[in-house]
């Protein structure tokens, strides 16, 4: 019943075996080790375990694994250079745009997604493109001020969203996932 | 949300947070660092329960009752465990411990009903636990759940706490006898009759205070391992105090208590809902050890809504008297408290201790009665949830607050200030058993009022109502309670344990510093501001502390973190414990120094001799000689470290005015934010931008409460609201920009003279909130909406309101 | 939850419904996700027995069914039936065995009642029709009273009444498309031989 698939999460080729039913959120955490993603409500209402799937910001508690095969896929693990935060994870901090964190890495990736489009935006918009990602913790006032901060340092700075993501980076190799 | 077209608001002013190596050691305590934990929560390297993989993890997924109330006639599990990857499956049968889930608090009269891991004969909530399935997969272990047979005879359910104490309600627990949990009372019921004897005017009200699902991001969750060979057994699991959760468990599992092991990892927010003893947690580490495998139970979001403690469920009926000079003289509650199907942890105290003794509020209340009679009912337990009892209090105290000061014709500002206490009067007594440790009302009031624009506000009222624009303000001077205390006390109301908290502080022979707490934050900061403490009281960097929290093996003991109580008292244990380092170091000092421990003095890190500044030495140097043990006192004995244990002689009280001002359309029952304002005074702060942002996430469940959210049963006791498709938790977009700013009134019931600050904004927000949408609508006749304020309710009670006076619909 | 409603269907006379909507096999045909329907005499009721040995052959239906023959197999007051119900709802199918009761059953009006249960869910109802003849055609006035419990309930009426009306417009649908075909068989006297059953 299980399917071959190989996915590729944060430039690196993973060859895995997942049931067709196997969500991708599920896939990452369980199969592949990247548990930055976090599963809140198994029905993409709140978003802690958006993604980026070809740049796209895609909640993966609602996607099946093997559709993500052939796509580039980007968890929160990839945001940022070694050793140095995406421009969005520094001003998260700078805000307190956190507390607990278990939204957080759902917030970045939506509101890096959302950035590419709109890399100026209003609080208004911000505030919407944030819909999808529910947090109990901030009362999102921080949140909106992360995203605005960040937008204002990723504008002002010369590396484009899209280095800054390790969405384009070089192929990490492939790694064969243990079967369990 | 009616359309906004005003221009683009500009970010409201907060708190600048600072990097640590910024600050100046002197000034780490009260400067606004960024948090330390802040990276690894950003960049996934967190470990929440669900990222912990052990080799040969089984995974537990639980049945759980369809019916709200039930007899089982037979469980057939056949079909489940010849399914694919199916290990085992448990009912009560197989349950050989005496698995009796305990409550924390007792009182007088309440009856206590047993609450098993599994249910054996009879279910009394939609999701109590009915059998337990283990198997080698997530998927597997849930698709099993389907195939067990449950053979159900249904009940009548009842979920409402009145009628719940109606005599023809359906019993749940026939040891009860009745469905009655408690009947309880506070303050004079005899002068408060006189009162409203003698009052000039009386206002009543009832209010429903809604049942509220607390919804942490991260579903509860545990993996347990049981190591055969010693008897060990390890939970890891979302949890706010792992130290309960040990003492607890060892007795529900009968497994000694040195022999378990509770560790928090990352939690991922808890706002009560991971303080309490559920059957869940318990079962999955009885399966470790039946099967001496780890297993993981990971709750699904949908167990969340079925399983997690609710908080509030109060019916209450609340009267107000109030003088011919405009001075409240009484108040009178009766309270009918929702507990749900089974006593959880601290369910008793929630509508008692922490309810009727905040019933004063922020004013001189000569006379004050509270009665509450706690109701079982087919809803899960009921137990604290962010404010846990003052909410409700500060709920009704400040709705009749703002009837009094409408039926006495008077400024809802100026009716509050005139009876606040008098900040002359702390400590000032209540009449209702409490007595507030430090307070000036009228700070917050007057910045907030000013913050506000309330000077002019009126004006702008009445202008926008000739325009067919129903503006409104309301105001909340809301009191709060945090860090009960002191045990003894405590125990005397009912606490099945103390409330002290304990802390560690251990200097490393290279001069780094650990500190431990027996709180157990989740998203509060505690590693940075108990870092922020720790250094500040050693003089040390602050890069040199590192902060230990939630797990019970290396840990002190500990009573974990709710009630906003981890500053003051767990804050508080780390000071006493670095001032019992300092004592002893200073010693050690003043051998090397050549000098008498009296004259030697400390600050900032050194220890020198009064009057010759020179002749110094800094603690760390002075950790290093006390591992060296080379040369110390005869009296002293080596090693660099303390424990303390810190039991505050009182609560501390902190305080202030929220204001929220609203524009509601009657003809669509919709309401805007046009300004939320927030001044609070929870003593020092530590550290403001953490400070802020608690405020921050407590007002926006406070709105959340005022305008969206609560559990909702049919009549057969289904909980209809059980997805956050269905429960409304709130959105970016439906939380306003917050203004806040702060005064400061330390406490003096602790060495930091702070108050607590993680609940102020959810006890605040309602009230406010309702306040200001019932300002907006008084051209309408509408006096009361019950929580929360949807369209359909609003736009309800203005059609109402219209058809009784004739007006047209 | 309550559901009720008015379906009118033209130019039939109310016998013809009335025995419409007592022939088992037909509302088994009706009914969306009905595996089967049969009656039941045990107190217990065996679904996977009955899931097999019922068919996929169905005996006829009007128009082409002996009248004589439906009446025969007709509900009957107080009878008890099982059924198979297979139904989506949201991103779940549960199958619910489900027995019904025929609380009362006299021309025009029947009444009945219900239990199903699946996997973590089940349901009750109570429900009843009755037959008003019309000028040009016959009113079908039904009403139902449903209770849902467990995974399905949870989802909620914002899930819940779209498939019920889902369920119950498609059941009248058909049943009229049936009818539609007596009153176009007519010349076949199929009309007399109905009401003279009455």
């Amino acid at each position: 019943m299980e399917r071959e698939i190989t996915l590729t999460v944060n430039g690196t080729d993973h060859e895995l075996s997942v049931e067709p039913r196997t969500l991708l959120v599920h896939a990452l955490r369980d199969e592949m080790g990247y548990t930055g993603p976090n599963v809140g409500c198994e029905s993409s209402m709140c978003g802690a375990c958006t993604v980026h799937v070809d740049g796209e910001a895609v909640k993966a508690c609602t996607e099946l694994a093997v559709r993500a095969e052939d796509a580039e896929i980007t968890t929160i693990e990839g945001m940022g250079e070694e050793g140095d935060m995406h421009p969005l994870q520094e001003s998260f901090q700078a805000e307190h745009g956190l507390q607990c964190g278990y939204c957080t890495p759902g917030m970045v990736m939506t509101a890096s997604a959302f950035l590419e489009e709109n890399p100026d935006p209003e609080r208004e918009e911000i505030r919407e493109a944030l819909e999808g990602n529910l947090c109990r913790c901030t009362g999102y006032q921080n949140i909106v001020n992360a995203v605005e901060s960040a937008a204002e340092e990723m504008r002002d700075s010369p590396m484009s969203p899209e280095t800054a993501t390790g969405e384009t980076a070089a192929d990490g190799g492939t790694v064969e996932e243990g079967g369990d | 949300m009616a359309t906004d077209e005003s221009p683009q608001e500009p970010r409201p002013e907060g708190v600048e947070t600072v990097a640590a190596e910024d600050v100046d050691a002197a000034d780490i305590l009260g400067s606004a660092v960024e948090r330390r934990e802040d990276p690894s929560l950003l960049t996934g390297d967190a470990e929440y329960t669900d990222d912990i993989q052990l080799p040969e993890m089984a995974h537990v997924a639980i049945l759980r009752s369809q019916y709200a109330h039930a007899r089982i006639d037979g469980i057939d599990t056949d079909a489940a465990e010849g399914m694919d990857g199916v290990v085992d499956i448990y009912t009560a049968d197989d349950l050989d411990v005496s698995g009796n889930v305990p409550t924390a608090w007792e009182l007088d009269t309440l009856r206590e009903v047993d609450h098993p891991l599994l249910a054996e004969e009879r279910v009394r909530y939609q999701g109590d636990a009915i059998a337990v399935v283990v198997a080698e997969e997530r998927y597997q272990a849930h698709d099993a759940l389907d195939a067990i047979d449950v053979d159900y005879e249904r009940l009548d359910a009842v979920t409402d706490p009145t009628e719940a104490l109606d005599e023809d309600a359906p019993v749940l627990h026939e040891e009860a006898g009745e469905n009655t949990a408690f009947e309880w009372e506070i303050g004079d019921a005899e002068a408060t009759d006189e009162a409203f004897a003698e009052a000039g005017t009386v206002v009543d009200l009832d209010v429903t205070n809604q049942l509220l699902i607390p919804n942490a991001m991260e579903p509860r969750a545990a993996v347990a391992d049981y190591d055969p060979g010693d008897d060990e057994l390890t939970v890891h699991m979302a949890s706010q105090n792992p130290h309960v959760h040990r003492l607890l468990m060892s007795g529900v599992l009968d497994h000694p208590e040195h022999k378990l092991r509770i560790r928090a990892p990352d939690v991922g927010g808890g706002f009560g809902s991971k303080i309490h003893h559920y059957p869940d947690e318990a079962l999955a580490a009885w399966t470790a050890k039946r099967l001496e495998r780890p297993v993981k139970w990971q709750a699904t979001r949908t167990e969340t809504y079925l399983t997690d403690a609710q908080g509030r469920g109060h019916e209450t009926h609340g009267e107000i008297a109030i003088d011919d000079d405009g001075n409240i003289r009484g108040l009178r509650i009766d309270t009918k408290a929702n507990l749900g199907a089974y006593l959880s942890t601290f369910a008793p105290a929630v509508p008692t201790y922490l309810y009727g003794t905040l019933m004063s509020g922020q004013y001189e209340i000569p006379a004050i009665h509270c009665e509450v009679t706690g109701a079982y009912s087919n809803v899960p337990p009921v137990d604290a949830y962010r404010g846990a009892g003052r909410p409700e209090a500060s709920y009704i105290v400040e709705r009749l607050v703002n009837r009094a000061a409408d039926a006495v014709d008077a400024d809802p500002a100026e009716f509050r200030r005139q009876n606040f206490v008098d900040p002359d009067d702390f400590p000032y007594e209540t009449p209702v058993a409490v007595e507030y440790d430090s307070g000036d009302y009228e700070k917050p009031l007057d910045k907030a009022l000013d913050l506000v624009g309330y000077e002019g506000f009126r004006e702008r009222q009445a202008e926008a109502r000739e325009e067919g624009r129903y503006l409104g303000i309301g105001l909340s001077c809301y009191i709060e309670a945090c860090g009960l205390a002191p045990s003894e006390l405590v125990g005397a109301l009912g606490a099945r344990a103390g409330l002290w908290e304990s802390g560690l502080v251990r200097f490393t022979p290279t001069g780094t510093v650990t500190a431990a707490c027996g709180t157990s934050g989740h998203g509060q900061g505690h590693d940075t501001t108990y870092a922020q403490i720790v250094a500040n009281e050693l003089g040390v960097d602050y890069e040199d502390v590192d902060v230990k929290e939630g797990d019970t093996a290396d840990l002190p003991q500990g009573m974990g973190t709710y009630g906003s109580r981890s500053a003051a008292v767990g804050g508080s244990a780390l000071v006493k414990g670095a001032r019992e380092v300092v004592e002893k170091a200073k010693r050690i000092a003043a051998h090397q120094l050549e000098a008498a421990t009296e004259d030697i003095e400390f600050d900032d890190g050194d220890f020198h001799v009064a009057g010759a500044p020179d002749r110094s030495m800094g603690i760390q140097e002075v950790a290093l000689e006390a591992y060296l043990a080379h040369d110390l006192p005869d009296d002293v004995d080596p090693g660099l470290e303390a424990t303390a244990f810190y039991d505050p002689d009182n609560f501390v009280f902190p305080f202030g005015t929220h204001v929220a001002v609203v524009e509601v359309d009657p003809e669509t029952g919709e309401i805007d934010f046009e300004n939320y304002v927030a001044v609070d005074d929870v003593g020092n702060q530590i550290n403001p931008k953490i400070v802020e942002g608690q405020i921050h996430g407590g007002i926006a469940q406070g709105i959340g409460q005022a305008l969206y959210e609560g559990a909702e049963y049919d009549d057969n006791g289904q909980l209809t609201t059980g997805s956050m498709q269905d429960y409304a938790v709130p959105k970016s977009s439906h939380i306003p920009e917050m203004e806040t700013d702060s005064t400061t009134t330390p406490s003096p019931v602790n060495p930091l003279g702070v108050k607590g600050v993680g609940e102020a904004g959810t006890i605040a927000a309602p009230q406010a909130v309702v306040n200001a949408v019932v300002d907006a609508l008084e051209p309408f006749g509408v006096e009361h909406i019950e929580m929360p304020l949807t369209n359909e309710r609003v736009w309800r009670a203005v059609d109402e309101r219209a058809g009784a006076t004739g007006g047209d619909d | 939850m309550e559901f009720d409603g008015t379906v009118s269907i033209a130019d039939v006379t109310s016998e013809e419904v009335w025995l419409a909507l007592s022939d088992p096999v037909m509302i088994k045909q009706s009914l969306p996700g009905c595996q089967f329907l049969v009656a039941v005499d045990d107190e217990e009721v065996d679904f996977d027995e009955l899931d097999e040995s019922s068919t996929d052959e169905d005996p006829e239906t009007l128009p082409a069914a002996d009248p004589e023959a439906i009446a025969e197999r007709a509900f009957v007051d107080g009878g008890r039936y099982a059924a198979l119900m297979q139904i989506s709802v949201g991103s779940v199918e549960p199958s619910f065995e489900t027995v019904v009761t025929i609380e009362e059953r006299e021309f025009p009006r029947m009444d009945a009642s219900g239990e199903g249960s699946a996997a973590s869910s089940s349901f009750e109802m109570a429900s009843g029709m009755e037959l008003v003849e019309t000028d040009d055609g016959v009113e079908i006035e039904w009403w139902a009273e449903a209770d849902v419990f467990g995974r399905v309930a949870q989802m909620g009426q914002r899930v819940i009444n779209p498939v019920a009306n889902r369920v119950v417009g498609r059941f009248f649908d058909r049943i009229e498309d049936e009818l539609r075909d007596v009153q176009t068989d007519e010349p076949s006297g199929l009309r007399d031989r109905v009401s003279g059953l009455f």
